[in-house]
């Protein structure tokens, strides 16, 4: 479903990615670890457009997607939740919700709109009741829930996420982790980054290490869990 | 002669402030919705006013055009003007920092005010008031029934834009590019576009604010700058990015500056806009709505 090939990355021509290929086939969920300034979310931020790459090429369902601005990425079906949630923080968690839906907002969709956030306070019902609560008010926890929320809305093929577990106590992340788990199995493609390596390798089918810029190890997310280098470096020890 | 009271005479002061203040209201809204999107202070603000004025007074008195047909046109004439500045000035600068853009907005202003100049020349223009200049009696103050048309459009403009970033999904997505340009763009809003709108808005509520201005003050081509003083030190001193800060910044402005030239000399009417400005920025530099607890009140 999308085929990074060989895509190279700089801030202010320092590179940050370097030579990256990563697959992530059709209804598998993919997993990318690596330690702090790896280039994770340089990585996502490169799929969704908002940087630009250097070199090589990035391919969603047979077309070539690396120079589509990133407004127009998520109407192509790919959404991102991104590192630290970035949600709109002086607009209602209602608004953040229906911005999320910002592509495909007309009158004639309205209906269908409805259907969406309905769907999306049945994933995380907490958000209903706060639906009027200005979103940079709310707990971590929640603010993580809403920015989900806001990706889903723009009824995503693949979702892209980076880093949902930052700071958030082990019950919330379970609680969203199995969110990750039912939306795979409902048809969703998933693009997991995380530091949190043992989640990570245990909801994913297939991941990828990163490290300083370069691929260094790929597999079978179960089989990760063994490789002692991997035990080592990112589940300490 | 009659002798008016005290009074009288301060309800005079403080009718005349609120209508000063309306015009500076609506500067200070202008800067907001720009600095909102963008952090950028667009100092071509003024023009815009100035440039109601004086094409307002080549539609109407020019052309003869009703009210009606002038008034609606110029707004259109000006908010072109708008887009324009952004096509042309803002939008095309390649790397972009906020002071490369504050710089373009500079030049755009001192662009604009010669080209100005060269069409209308130096003298100031009338043109005449709405519903005529028989002033009404109210309380012992004198009141120009244009008065009234200042302060109406200030409350029309609050009205039609608390309906738009209350009501519209474009409203709701200019105020998202404000918060998070990035997150905009993630959820699909074309942040380029909304810098536009943001320009084009504010270019036609300075038009508003020229048009309805100028029966009163006249009007002439480098009016601009100093309008453009006023109404940001109205943007701050009800703390920059907020609306109902703007309005409530613009009105108490238009009062100081007009108690303040009553009561101690007219001679200092610039001066103390420009003092209340200066302590603002020295004792409260957020304003008096940019506290974070009000920030929740931000936008309309
Ligand atoms: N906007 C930026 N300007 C300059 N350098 C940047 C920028 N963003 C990231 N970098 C640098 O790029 C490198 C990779 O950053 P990135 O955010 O992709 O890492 P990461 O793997 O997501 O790390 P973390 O796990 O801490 O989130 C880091 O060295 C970082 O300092
Ligand atoms: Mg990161």
């Amino acid at each position: 479903m999308l085929k990074i090939e060989g895509i190279s990355a700089a801030y202010h021509s320092i590179p940050v990615l370097k030579d990256v290929s990563i697959h992530v086939p059709k209804g598998k969920v993919v997993s990318i670890i690596g330690a702090n300034g790896s280039g994770k979310s340089t990585l996502l931020k490169a799929i969704s457009g908002l940087i630009k790459i250097n070199q090589g090429r990035i391919q969603y369902q047979d077309q070539d997607i690396t120079a589509i601005p990133a407004h127009r990425i998520v109407g192509l079906g790919i959404s991102l939740v991104p590192e630290g949630r970035q949600l709109f923080a002086h607009l209602s968690v209602q608004d953040n919700i229906r911005l999320g839906a910002y592509h495909y907002f007309k009158k004639s969709n309205r209906a269908e709109i409805e259907q969406s956030v309905k769907q999306a306070y049945q994933i995380f019902p907490i958000l209903e009741k706060r639906s009027k609560q200005i979103a940079g008010t709310l707990s971590g926890g929640e603010q993580q829930m809403l920015a989900i929320a806001r990706a889903l809305m723009g009824r995503p093929e693949l979702l892209l996420l980076d880093e949902p577990s930052m700071g958030i106590a082990p019950l919330i992340v379970r609680e969203i982790f199995n969110v990750i788990v039912n939306l795979n199995q409902a048809g969703t493609t998933i693009l997991l980054v995380e530091q949190n390596a043992k989640a990570a390798l245990k909801v994913a089918h297939h991941s990828y290490v990163l490290e300083s810029g370069n691929i260094v190890l790929e597999g079978i997310a179960a089989e990760l869990l063994h490789n002692p280098k991997v035990k080592e470096v990112y589940l300490g020890g | 002669m009659e002798t008016i009271s005290f009074t009288s005479q301060l309800f005079q002061y403080l009718i005349t402030g609120l209508t000063v203040g309306s015009v500076y209201a609506m500067v200070a809204v202008g800067f907001n919705i720009i600095y909102n999107v963008t952090e950028i202070i667009n100092f071509a603000q003024g023009e815009f006013v100035m440039l109601g004025g004086l094409i307002m007074v080549f539609f109407h008195v020019g052309m003869a055009l009703p009210l009606v047909l002038a008034f609606p046109a110029t707004v259109i004439l000006v908010t072109l003007v708008g887009i324009l500045l952004d096509r042309l000035a803002i939008s095309p600068i390649r790397q972009p920092s906020v002071l490369t853009l504050i710089i373009a907005t500079i030049a755009a202003s001192i662009l604009i005010k010669g080209i100005a100049m060269f069409i209308w020349g130096k003298d100031p223009f009338d043109l005449p008031a709405f519903s005529g200049r028989n002033p009404i009696t109210v309380m012992g103050a004198v009141i120009q029934p244009q008065y009234f048309w200042v302060i109406g459009f200030l409350i029309v403009v609050v009205i039609a834009l608390s309906i738009f970033f209350d009501r519209t999904i474009i409203g709701k997505a200019m105020s998202a590019c404000a918060d998070n340009a990035d997150a905009a763009k993630l959820v699909g809003i074309n942040v380029k576009q909304m810098i536009l709108l943001s320009f084009a808005l504010s270019a036609a509520i300075g038009a508003v604010a020229g048009v309805t201005m100028t029966p009163i003050s006249l009007m002439e081509y480098d009016r601009g700058a100093m309008l453009a003083v006023k109404g940001f030190g109205a943007a701050i001193l009800g703390g920059l990015g907020s609306f109902p800060g703007a309005i409530l910044g613009g009105l108490i402005m238009g009062a100081i500056e007009s108690f303040g030239a009553g009561l101690v000399s007219s001679g200092y009417k610039d001066a103390f806009a420009l003092i209340v400005l200066l302590a603002v920025l020295f004792f409260k530099p957020s304003g008096i709505l940019g506290d974070i607890e009000i920030s929740k009140i931000k936008r309309f």
